[in-house]
């Protein structure tokens, strides 16, 4: 029966991940699709409420803010006046908006990798089928369910300088940690917390990767005299590839946004700014300094940025493998 | 495995102990933490590794003296509206696009995909905007038309609509579920499906409404409520949107209402205990999900194949 309905298994190319990737560079071949029904009205009622939702939520916001980059809007409106490229010369001859840039190229760079590197252990482990994978598999994942924001209430306690886990090497060498003066000190926190955080999705990602590599290629490595190390490096790993390339790409766009609900518990920006990542900033300059126009041009930069990112990743991802 | 390996059995074993503690080491340290009473926390200074008695006492504090209650009802009902949108709004839309034959199939899937390209955080500052007032699009329709100047001309009076949906379930709710992830998942399983079956309800008698309602709703119940759960935990760990559409305690969901506790607490030494005993009450029902539920929402999603 399940064999009847399910004719099609979910081959590895037409996960949805996958498709994701097919969809957005259309050069991979496209999966035929039913198309039998007809009829104009039916369909409209059907597309309808999504086309509503996305765009008065998403689009309108996402041209809003490339619409107010070129005008003076006055907070509590006081109407608004045209001003071309001012706000763009503004925002990027401020060095404030470079080091806020620089701090989250940094920590898309650090982050993603190590959450990434640790997913990738942790499921090599677990794959292994040892006694005790099952629960630690389930809860590995628990952090998927906990808020960014009240894990980061928790681990601001945790490495609190003189009531956290460090306070006895606070007590031999005074000053040696403290996230509340420190700026790297800080900007370390919210990476832990980050990594702590984006561990779930990434591990789901590869260990149902690794699950899907066949077992004759493992048993033909074996039989060929590779041992267990070996595999991992021959085999495993070039297979994961496109599973790796997706959580990088998740990964990156993710890091940007989420790192928000830690930032605004752990650190709110600071010591010094050292905390200060652009999305940060364009919430408190929006919402704190009323700087309409300067948030909302921050905005349209990071969206073209992410875009470019992502689009950059895709063309990348030419080399990457789908074929087993 | 294939054979007997002692050197790497070993090392995935203390590689998969260590990753479960790094996981369970914040939630313990929260649980041990909010077992202590606010004085015993000042005397030991600082973190303890041994259970108090006082974790019943802290959550009464929470469940009686707090405002977490009330917005961990929020945080549910906001929740279930993410979800459910989310998961309605595309399995219509998918509907639409697999099974029916139209030139504006791939436009319109490309403008859903579009929207999981660009998280809802990125453009926050303009999405407040459009949900303090909703009726600014009409209102551009109205001036753009020339029936603005027009009733002006005429009534000496200028439309100018205003409804803000700032503070209310819906108007915290619908931005976040504008991501349409949903879309790929369900599409990929109504392609996975047998190419004939509309084909077949048709010979049946069946119109497309009837065959969507039942034979593609029963079949597609497993990624339906596997999504459902996702988004679920989704709509409950999102934090900047809320943050910002949710100005009062009232309307808050309960995340952003410990965030609040945690950043209005001013004493020299927090009531570290009390916000251990907050974060723990604000994420237990997710946690607890993701825990038993897991393997729907795993195999649903068809992120595992086992």
């Amino acid at each position: 029966m399940q064999a009847l309905l399910y004719p099609k298994t979910y081959s590895f190319r037409r996960r949805p991940e996958n498709i994701l990737a097919a969809c957005l560079l259309p050069r991979r071949e496209s999966v035929v699709a039913q198309n039998f029904y007809k009829g104009r009205w039916s369909y409209t009622a059907f597309v309808a409420p999504i086309l509503l939702l996305i765009g008065m939520f998403f689009y309108i916001p996402v041209f809003l803010s490339f619409f107010w980059s070129f005008f003076l809007e006055r907070p509590f409106g006081g109407g608004s006046e045209f001003v071309g490229f001012q706000n763009y010369a503004r925002i990027l001859g401020d060095p404030e908006f470079w080091s806020a840039m620089r701090r989250t190229l940094l920590f898309m760079v650090i982050a993603p990798g190590l959450a990434i590197g640790v997913s990738l252990v942790l499921a090599l482990a677990v794959n292994r089928g040892l006694r005790g994978s099952h629960a630690a598999r389930n809860i590995i994942i628990w952090p998927k369910a906990v808020a960014g924001a009240s894990i980061g209430v928790v681990f601001v306690f945790i490495f609190d300088p003189f009531l956290g886990v460090f306070q006895s090497i606070n007590a031999i060498f005074p000053g040696l940690w403290n996230p509340r003066v420190d700026g790297t000190d800080a900007f370390i926190t919210i990476v832990i917390a980050q990594i702590w955080n984006g561990i779930p999705f990434n591990f789901i990602i590869l260990l149902s990767g690794l699950q899907t590599i066949p077992d004759t290629l493992t048993k033909a490595a074996a039989m060929d005299g590779a041992g267990p190390w070996r595999r991992i490096v021959d085999i495993e790993l070039p297979l994961l590839t496109p599973q790796l390339f997706l959580t990088f790409v998740l990964e990156f766009v993710g890091t940007i946004v989420e790192a928000f609900g830690l930032i605004d518990t752990m650190t709110q920006g600071g010591p010094g700014g050292a905390t200060n990542l652009l999305i940060y900033k364009i919430y408190s300059d929006g919402f704190k300094a009323y700087d309409l126009s300067g948030a909302a041009t921050q905005t349209a930069i990071l969206t073209i940025f992410v875009t470019v990112m992502v689009l950059l990743q895709f063309r990348l991802e030419k080399h990457v493998k789908y074929e087993r | 495995m294939i054979e007997r390996s002692n050197s790497i059995q070993r090392v995935a074993a203390f590689v998969m102990v260590i990753g479960t503690i790094f996981i369970l080491a914040p939630l313990v340290i929260a649980f041990l933490t909010a077992s202590r009473s606010y004085e015993e926390f000042v005397q030991a200074g600082g973190i303890e590794f041994s259970v108090g008695s006082h974790f019943v006492a802290n959550i009464r504090e929470i469940l009686f003296e707090t405002e977490l209650p009330r917005q961990l009802i929020n945080s549910f009902v906001i929740s279930l509206l993410v979800a459910f949108i989310k998961c309605s709004f595309a399995f219509l839309a998918t509907f639409a696009l697999v099974f029916y034959q139209s030139r504006l199939n791939t436009l319109i899937f490309a403008l859903t995909i579009a929207t999981v390209m660009l998280p809802l955080e990125l453009i926050v500052i303009t999405t407040y905007q459009v949900v303090a007032n909703v009726a600014m699009p009409l209102n551009w329709l109205l001036s753009i038309l020339g029936i603005a100047n027009l009733s002006e001309w005429i009534f000496g009076w200028r439309p100018e609509f205003q409804l803000s949906l700032l503070d209310t379930y819906i108007g915290v709710a619908a931005p976040i579920a504008t991501s349409c992830t949903s879309v790929f998942i369900y599409r990929q399983f109504f392609l996975s499906l047998p190419q004939d079956l509309p084909k077949a309800a048709t010979m049946d008698g069946a119109g497309p409404i009837r065959f969507m309602i039942d034979i593609l709703l029963p079949l597609s119940w497993t990624p339906l409520v596997a999504t459902f759960m996702f988004w679920f935990i989704g709509g409950w760990t999102s934090y900047l949107w809320p943050l910002v559409a949710a100005s009062t305690p009232d309307a808050q969901p309960a995340i952003v209402g410990l965030a609040k506790m945690a950043n209005a607490d001013d004493e020299t030494i927090p009531n570290v205990p009390l916000l251990m005993a907050g974060a723990l009450f604000v994420s237990f029902i997710p946690v607890l999900l993701i825990a038993f539920m897991q393997r729907q929402i795993v195999q649903g999603l068809n992120l595992s194949e086992k």
